[in-house]
C-alpha cells in the first residue's frame, strides 16, 4: 500500500489505513516518546495521543515535507507538552549542574549499541535530556527548543552543553565510547 | 568550560544515527486507544441501537403483557372500601329522596326492585332507606368509583345543552315510549326495567357504530326522549326506577326480586306505581342524563398507528459471480465448494406502522437477522501471513489466516486427498426494513396482505470466508466485507384478527442487493468475485394498535 494510498485512506477516516500508517511509524514513534518518558507507559500513553492528534490533523498536512517528518513533530509536541505538565520536569530545567546520577552496570543493556545510548540518554535527568533530544536529535534549534518549554534561549544552550557532557562521561564510564583522547578511535569503532 | 569533548557535529550524528536505528513496538493496547477515539461514530451507533432494540421490546412487552387501559377503567378495578363505607353513610344520613342523586350515588349500579312491602323477605337495606325510597331495593353494585372519575367521565363526553334542542327521536325513544304505554296498560314491569335497559344498551350500540360525529345528536335525542317521558308523567311508572347503569355487566336485576315481580303481576305493579313519587321519577331521569350516558365507554376511534413484531426463521443462500468458469465446473463436479448449503438463519425485529388508507400501510422498524450458509471444502495446514486485515471490535489488524482449498487433490494427484470440512458463514446483521403492506383481500377478520422494503444494513460481525481470487481457497478476511449494505424484502401474509391483535403468517425472501465483499483489497487491489445473499423464511408477526 503505497504511502498516497494510506494517506487517502486516512483522510477518509478508514481503519484499516490507519492501521497501516500506524503499523509503519508507531514502532520508530515510540522509541522517539520513549526518550522523553519516564518509563515505557508513559511513552505509550504519548503515542496514544499523538498519533490521535495525527490522524485527526491529517487534513492539515499539504505534502510539503516529507509525512513521517510531519508525525514526527507532532509526537514531540505531544510529548513536550505531557512533560510540561509534570512540575518535576519544569523544575528539573532549571538545574545547573546534576549530581548523583548513578549508572549501573544493569541500567545500560548491552544488546545493541543504539539501545544502549537509548538508555544512557534516558539516564540523564529528564531537563537535560529533553533538551539534548531536541536539540541533538530532533533537530530543533535552541530559540524554537527555548519557545517550545518556556525557557530562555541561553539556558537551553546550556543544559545542552551539561546534557552532552554528562552523556559522554555516561557513555565513557559505559564503555561505550572511549576517552576523550581516544576519540578517533571510538568514532571508528563504533560507525 | 569547554563545551564538548568531541567535535559537537560528529557527537550529534552519532546519536541521531544510533537513536534512528531504535525501534520499540507498542503494545496493542496503543491502537486500541487511538482506534477507539477515532472511530466514536460506531460506537454511538452500537449504542442507539441498543437503546433502540430495548425500548421496542420494553414498549412491545408492556403492551402485550399488560396492555394498556383507561386510566378510569384501570382505577376502577381498584379497591375502594372507602365508597362503600361513604355510600352507607350517605344512605343512612340523608333524610331526602334527593339525597340519592348526588354524583356518589348516582353513579353506582342501582337495581331497582319491587318494594318490599311486595315480597316475603325484604332486604335490611331497604329498611335503611329514607322513606321516599322504600319502594326501592337497592343493591349496591360494584361501589369503586368516586365523586372524580364521574368528573373525569363527564369530561370525555359531550357536554349537555341546558335545552334539549328540537332533533328528531331516534328510534330508541319510540321504542322506550311504546314500551312505556304498554306498561301503563298493565304489562309486566319487568318489561319496563328491559326497556329501560334496552334503550341504554342500544343507545350504546348506536354511539359505538356512529362514532364520535353522531354521539351528541344521539345522546341529546335519548336524553329529549327521557324529558319528554318525564314530562308526561310516563316514568312515574315503577319500572322506570330499574335503572339500568351503563356498566351493565355490574348491574342486575336480582333474581329474587325478579321472580317476585314475575309473581305479582300487573295489578301490584300499578299499586306500586301510585305509591311512587314523581319526584324519585324525575331523580332518575335526572341521573340518566347527569351520567348514565356519560358512562358509556368511548368510541373505539381507530389509530392509525400500529406495532408489528416478527420473528422469521430462514433458509439462506448465496449467489456467486465473477468465479472463474472452469473453476466453478470443476467445483460443481468434485467438490461442491461453490454450491453451499443452506443454512438456518432467523430474523427478528420489530416495525412501526402508520396506516395510510385503509388498505395501505407503511413501515418502518429496526431487525435483527442472522444469515448462514454452510460450504463444504478440504482442510489444509496453511496459515499464512498476507498482508490481510482481520476485522476486530478495534479495527483491522494483519494476522495469520486459515485457508481451506476448494480442491481435494491436486491436479496430478501426487497429494493424498484432503479432509472433507464444512464451514460454516455466518452473518450478523443489523437493518432497519422501510417499506409498505397493502391488503389485497380479505374482510376484517381475515385479510391477504402483500408488502415491500429495502433494509439498510450495518454488518455487526461476521465468520464468514471468501473465495481466493484464484479460486482455489477459502480465506478468512474480515476487512473484505462491506459494513453497510443494502437488502430488499418481499412478502405476502395472511392476516388474522382476534380483538385488537392481528396475528400474520406468510413467506417472505429477502436479496442483498450489494456483494457482501468490498470491490477492492486493502491495497487497492480489484476483487473480482461478488456474492449476494438470499433467505427464503416464513414470517410470524403480531399487530397491535398503539395508543
Amino acid at each position: 500500500m503505497t504511502e498516497e494510498a494510506i494517506l487517502q485512506g486516512c483522510l477518509k477516516n478508514e481503519a484499516a489505513a490507519q492501521r497501516e500508517l500506524y503499523n509503519r511509524y508507531s514502532p520508530k514513534m515510540l522509541a522517539v516518546c520513549y526518550r522523553f518518558a519516564h518509563n515505557r507507559e508513559d511513552a505509550e500513553d504519548m503515542l496514544q495521543e499523538g498519533f490521535i492528534k495525527v490522524f485527526s490533523q491529517m487534513h492539515t498536512f499539504q505534502n510539503k515535507g516529507a509525512f513521517e517528518g510531519w508525525i514526527r513533530r507532532i509526537i514531540v509536541h505531544t510529548c513536550i507538552n505531557n512533560l510540561k505538565k509534570n512540575k518535576r520536569f519544569n523544575e528539573s530545567l532549571d538545574i545547573v549542574h546534576a549530581h548523583g546520577v548513578q549508572v549501573r552496570e544493569e541500567t545500560v543493556p548491552s544488546i545493541v549499541q543504539a539501545k544502549q545510548i537509548v538508555e544512557c540518554i534516558r539516564v540523564l535527568p529528564i531537563g537535560y535530556r529533553t533538551v539534548l533530544n531536541l536539540y541533538a536529535i530532533e533537530g530543533y534549534s535552541h530559540k524554537e527548543i527555548a519557545d517550545m518549554l518556556d525557557i530562555e534561549e541561553s539556558t537551553s544552550r546550556s543544559q545542552y552543553t551539561r546534557a552532552k557532557q554528562m552523556l559522554e562521561e555516561i557513555l565513557i564510564r559505559k564503555k561505550i565510547l572511549t576517552k576523550p583522547r581516544e576519540k578517533t578511535e571510538w568514532l571508528m569503532a563504533v560507525r | 568550560m569547554k563545551e564538548s569533548n568531541f567535535y559537537s557535529d560528529d557527537f550529534e550524528q552519532l546519536i541521531r544515527d544510533k537513536t534512528e536505528q531504535y525501534k520499540m513496538y507498542p503494545s496493542e493496547n496503543v491502537w486500541k486507544g487511538v482506534h477507539n477515539s477515532l472511530h466514536t461514530k460506531r460506537k454511538w451507533f452500537i449504542g442507539s441501537m441498543s437503546v433502540l432494540v430495548t425500548g421496542i421490546l420494553f414498549m412491545a412487552g408492556r403492551e402485550l403483557i399488560a396492555p394498556s387501559v383507561h386510566p378510569i377503567a384501570a382505577r376502577k378495578t381498584a379497591p375502594a372500601a372507602g365508597s362503600m363505607g361513604d355510600l352507607s353513610k350517605s344512605s343512612e344520613s340523608s333524610g331526602q329522596a334527593g339525597t340519592l342523586h348526588t354524583p356518589l350515588a348516582a353513579y353506582r349500579p342501582v337495581t331497582a326492585a319491587l318494594n318490599s312491602r311486595h315480597t316475603a323477605g325484604a332486604d335490611n337495606a331497604t329498611e335503611e332507606l329514607d322513606p321516599g325510597y322504600k319502594g326501592l331495593n337497592i343493591t349496591i353494585g360494584n361501589p369503586v368509583l368516586s365523586q372524580s372519575d364521574i368528573s373525569e367521565w363527564l369530561s370525555h363526553v359531550v357536554r349537555l345543552p341546558e335545552h334539549a334542542p328540537d332533533l328528531a327521536v331516534v328510534e330508541s325513544k319510540s321504542a322506550m315510549a311504546e314500551q312505556w304505554r304498554a306498561a301503563e296498560d298493565g304489562s309486566h314491569p319487568q318489561d319496563i326495567a328491559r326497556t329501560s335497559a334496552e334503550v341504554v344498551a342500544g343507545h350504546r350500540e348506536v354511539v359505538g357504530e356512529t362514532g364520535t360525529k353522531d354521539e351528541s345528536d344521539d345522546v341529546r335525542n335519548v336524553l329529549e326522549s327521557l324529558s319528554a317521558s318525564a314530562a308526561s308523567g310516563r316514568v312515574s311508572h315503577p319500572g322506570a326506577r330499574v335503572l339500568q347503569n351503563p356498566g351493565s355487566e355490574r348491574s342486575s336485576v336480582t333474581g329474587k326480586n325478579a321472580d317476585v315481580a314475575n309473581e305479582r303481576g300487573g295489578a301490584s305493579a300499578k299499586a306500586d306505581a301510585a305509591a311512587i313519587s314523581e319526584a324519585d321519577d324525575m331523580q332518575r331521569i335526572n341521573w340518566l342524563r347527569d351520567y348514565a350516558m356519560n358512562i358509556l365507554p368511548p368510541s373505539s376511534k381507530r389509530g392509525r398507528t400500529f406495532l408489528q413484531l416478527t420473528l422469521s426463521p430462514t433458509l439462506n443462500y448465496r449467489t456467486l459471480n465473477g468465479v472463474d468458469p472452469q473453476m466453478e465446473k470443476f467445483g460443481t463436479t468434485n467438490t461442491g465448494s461453490l454450491n453451499p448449503s443452506p443454512g438456518l438463519g432467523f430474523e427478528v425485529g420489530g416495525s412501526v406502522l402508520y396506516r395510510l388508507t385503509r388498505n395501505l400501510s407503511i413501515k418502518a422498524g429496526l431487525q435483527f437477522n442472522f444469515i448462514r450458509y454452510q460450504i463444504g471444502t478440504y482442510a489444509t495446514n496453511n496459515w499464512q501471513t498476507q498482508g490481510m486485515a482481520y476485522l476486530t471490535p478495534y479495527g483491522y489488524f494483519v494476522d495469520s489466516m486459515r485457508q481451506h482449498s476448494t480442491r481435494q487433490a491436486n491436479q496430478n494427484n501426487t497429494m493424498p486427498p484432503k479432509t472433507v470440512v464444512t464451514l460454516d458463514n455466518d452473518y450478523y446483521q443489523l437493518s432497519a426494513p422501510i417499506g409498505f403492506e397493502l391488503r389485497v383481500l380479505g374482510n376484517e377478520k381475515l385479510q391477504l396482505h402483500v408488502g415491500a422494503t429495502v433494509q439498510p444494513s450495518y454488518l455487526l460481525s461476521t465468520t464468514a470466508y471468501m473465495l481466493s481470487e484464484d479460486n482455489t481457497s477459502y480465506d478468512k478476511l474480515p476487512s473484505m466485507f462491506r459494513k453497510w449494505n443494502v437488502s430488499g424484502g418481499v412478502e405476502a401474509f395472511l392476516t388474522y384478527r382476534m380483538g385488537n391483535i392481528r396475528w400474520q403468517i406468510g413467506p417472505e425472501f429477502r436479496y442483498q442487493l450489494l456483494s457482501s465483499y468490498t470491490s477492492k483489497y486493502p491495497n487497492g487491489d480489484q476483487y473480482p468475485i461478488t456474492e449476494n445473499l438470499k433467505s427464503y423464511g416464513i414470517k410470524f408477526g403480531i399487530v397491535k394498535p398503539l395508543p
